[in-house]
């Protein structure tokens, strides 16, 4: 090892230790079970050595005559949720900058965090009497504006934008705090001299604060797209119904089905891989353009 | 020195966490007693009267056949049953005795279950519990040993909605419609009936009526999936008309189990389907509680057929021996001695002290008896010295007796099954799309000819090539 690294580790020795449970808990719950993801590439035995059977599982995957539905259902919630979700929680974190009551901001803020901690089997709950039911409240007020009542979780023209909904409701607090505390950390005195220069609050939201969070931004959207093909298994697994299967079926609830619930977990692992194929390809993808772009990336 | 013991403290703590609940000592085995390892749902350790009801059937078991036994409960990790089960058999975890609730086919397929067919054959108390549809079933597939009754769903009736309307049990379609119409003049603010997801709760009432009494049915001489068959239009057809004239409940693709239950108990409707036997008795004493008031039990509609279709493609539940048991005989004998009057005693009644007592020699159960279910069997011919059922559920099983009929069923292959869940997907979302009044039952022909563009045909072939 060469002299300067061995100072470097004896020098921050502490820091290094208090690494250790972080790269552990990686090295244990992430890396390691990489080594199972052969299984795809396998016939699982509940006895004896496991089958290779090269590419059997994916051609499965993407044979099944409803896998390209699947996938563009897929593609087509995340999409939808990336675009109308991303900046939601920006501008959540730019509005709680301009509060200056703290009482009311503190208030505000635990009652927005408050749906991060339900589960989707509760929301769900919560959404399916809202909206399914012509008696539900968002009917009764669509019946009082001389409307006709929507049965949105059996619609197939509103039950995708019910998700995205619904996430926005869930998430949106939760995803803004990181945001709050990258306003937070920058300096007043940018503000004071805009001020005295006559900068409007506008400006100064466009001038000093979305510049100096725009790293952050660019490192949690890129991020994001990591995470563009889990289009939310619990949240669509508990909203799912009949009426619209055929168009909220993503590849998790897919694999589930036909996979885990029948004990073909090669299947469900091929489909894994696959989505993570897809995910690796799009943070580098983004990075690079990100890079290109603005100079900023996600490392 | 202090950031030197933090440190190692660290370092203990999580070299403690890693190897914190590792291998455990097995319990040590006694000289000529066979261990029994077992694994079912809603099974667990922890329930003191689980591990009583185990030593009652040890000790009942060495009185019935001279040989000890000791039987241990496998505990299986909180969520999906199936999926965890799944993994637990995959980490090479495989208790002798095993309760499948689905997933079963993967590990049968291996080699992993025994073949009961043999066993079955030379005992004598299987042949005399196992009902026809049980011995067509695992004649297909002799893996899954399922001692109970067909899963028949009843339709339940509010009585005093009920008596309003006339108080006749109704036969035909069309008094189920007369008494339905009536019941929503009475009531309008209520649904005559419910469903949990789809209708499939519902068609057990009137599936044969509309001919549908099979899973294959024959239509010009070939079989037919009956999901496509004329049957299935018809029947689509009066559904609509139900959902159209207010009494099918719009919200029963979102209904789950529960609030289909809740419907019934807060009025919101007069009719629900449970399951044949004591899941009648309940809804009967809930809806007493809630309301004052019980449940009448109704048959099957009459039309064209009349009964319930039992599938004998194969258990969809049941008991397997795994083939890594060191004693499947013995494990085989246990499953036939809980199938005996003295096992369905100790299974049925619950443990005595908690679930029962016995005075002056006859059984009086405890409130605790509420919370009891057999745990491995439901013989259907035993004759309980005390009854287990009340009015509403032996009326349930004396119309499976009386109106079950056979459906020469066949399980779909693995390389079948994404196939069968595009096509019975796309069923799914025509028939909702058709009763809600949003396609016109001339999209049926649409839909049928997408099911066989989509897979059908294939499974067609199959399914004509099985059943010759």
């Amino acid at each position: 090892m060469r002299s300067e690294t061995k100072r470097r580790l004896k020098r921050d020795r502490q820091l290094y230790i208090m690494l250790l449970p972080v790269l552990l808990f990686f090295f244990i719950w992430h890396y390691i079970p990489m080594w199972g993801a052969r299984i795809a590439f396998q016939d699982m035995r509940y006895i004896g050595a496991n089958e290779w059977v090269g590419l059997k599982h994916f051609k499965m995957l993407f044979s099944s005559p409803v896998f390209f539905r699947v996938f563009m259902n897929t593609v087509t919630i995340s999409t939808m949720k990336i675009i109308l979700i991303f900046p939601l929680p920006i501008f959540l974190a730019f509005s709680f900058n301009e509060l200056r009551g703290s009482i009311y901001r503190n208030a505000l803020q635990s009652v927005i965090y408050i749906p991060h901690f339900l589960s989707w089997v509760v929301i769900s709950g919560i959404f399916i009497s809202l909206l399914a039911s012509p008696d539900g409240v968002i009917n009764q007020i669509i019946t009082l504006f001389g409307g006709d009542p929507v049965s949105f979780m059996t619609s197939t023209r509103h039950i995708r934008w019910v998700f995205v909904f619904s996430e926005a409701w869930r998430s949106i607090g939760w995803d803004s705090i990181l945001y709050i505390a990258a306003i937070n950390s920058i300096s007043q005195g940018l503000y004071d001299a805009a001020t005295v220069d006559g900068a409007s609050k506008f400006q100064q939201a466009m001038k000093i604060t979305l510049p100096s969070i725009a790293p952050t931004i660019i490192t949690m959207f890129i991020l994001n797209l990591g995470f563009f093909m889990n289009a939310g298994f619990d949240q669509v697994f508990n909203m799912m119904n009949d009426a619209v299967i055929n168009h909220v079926d993503i590849i998790d609830t897919y694999v589930y089905r036909v996979g885990l619930t029948k004990g073909n977990f090669s299947l469900g692992t091929a489909a894994g891989l696959f989505k993570g194929v897809i995910g690796i390809i799009l943070i580098l993808g983004t990075d690079k353009i990100s890079r290109k772009i603005s100079g900023e990336g996600v490392w | 020195m202090k950031k030197k013991v933090l440190a190692l403290l660290t370092l203990l703590t999580l070299t403690s966490a890693l190897f914190a609940g590792g291998a455990q000592e097995e319990a040590p085995v006694q000289d000529g007693v066979v261990s029994i390892k077992i694994v079912a749902k809603d099974f667990p350790d922890t329930d003191p009267a689980n591990i009583a009801h185990l030593r009652n059937i040890e000790a009942g078991f060495e009185a019935y056949t001279g040989q000890k036994i000791a039987l241990e409960l496998v505990p299986v990790p909180e969520g999906a049953y199936g999926e965890k089960l799944n993994l637990m058999l995959l980490a090479g975890n495989i208790p002798d005795l095993i309760y499948f609730q689905g997933g079963d086919e993967v590990i049968a397929n291996q080699g992993l279950l025994v073949d009961l067919g043999p066993y079955i054959k030379s005992s004598e108390v299987m042949q005399d519990v196992l009902m026809d549809f049980n011995k067509d079933r695992l004649a297909n597939y002799p893996y899954l040993l399922w001692l109970a009754p067909p899963r028949a769903r009843t339709a339940v009736i509010r009585e005093d909605w009920f008596n309003e309307a006339g108080g006749e049990i109704p036969v035909t379609v069309d008094d189920y419609t007369e008494l339905f119409r009536s019941i929503k003049n009475n009531h309008p603010e209520a649904f005559v009936m419910t469903d949990t997801g789809n209708t499939g709760r519902m068609d057990f009432t009137f599936n044969h009526a509309f001919g549908l009494n099979a899973t294959w049915v024959r239509e010009n001489g070939a079989y037919v999936y009956n999901k496509v068959s004329e049957g299935s239009r018809n029947k689509l057809a009066y559904y609509q008309k139900m959902y159209a004239e207010g009494i099918l409940d719009p919200e029963y693709v979102t209904t789950k189990w529960d609030s289909m239950e809740d419907k019934l108990y807060t009025n919101q409707v007069a009719m629900v389907y449970g399951t044949a036997g004591i899941v009648l008795d309940i809804y009967n004493d809930k809806l007493m509680e809630n309301q004052g008031v019980g449940v009448v039990a109704l048959p099957p509609a009459k039309g064209i057929g009349q009964g319930y279709s039992v599938s004998s493609a194969k258990e969809t539940r049941g008991w397997g021996i795994s083939t890594t048991s060191k004693n499947p005989d013995v494990v085989f004998e246990l499953l036939e001695f809980l199938a005996t009057d003295e096992g369905q005693t100790l299974d049925r009644y619950g443990v005595e002290g908690t679930h029962y007592n016995v005075v002056d020699g006859k059984v009086e159960f405890t409130e605790e008896k509420e919370n009891w279910w057999p745990h491995f069997h439901e013989v259907m011919a035993w004759d309980a010295p005390t009854p287990l059922l009340g009015e509403n559920g032996l009326k349930g099983w004396e119309f499976i007796q009386k109106y079950s009929v056979g459906d020469p069923d066949f399980p779909i292959p693995e390389e079948l099954s994404p196939t069968w869940d595009a096509l019975e997907n796309l069923y799914k979302e025509y028939s909702y799309k058709i009763i809600s009044g949003e396609y016109s039952i001339d999209k049926f022909d649409e839909f049928v000819s997408q099911w066989y563009d989509l897979g059908g045909t294939k499974v067609t072939d199959y399914a004509n090539e099985v059943m010759k």
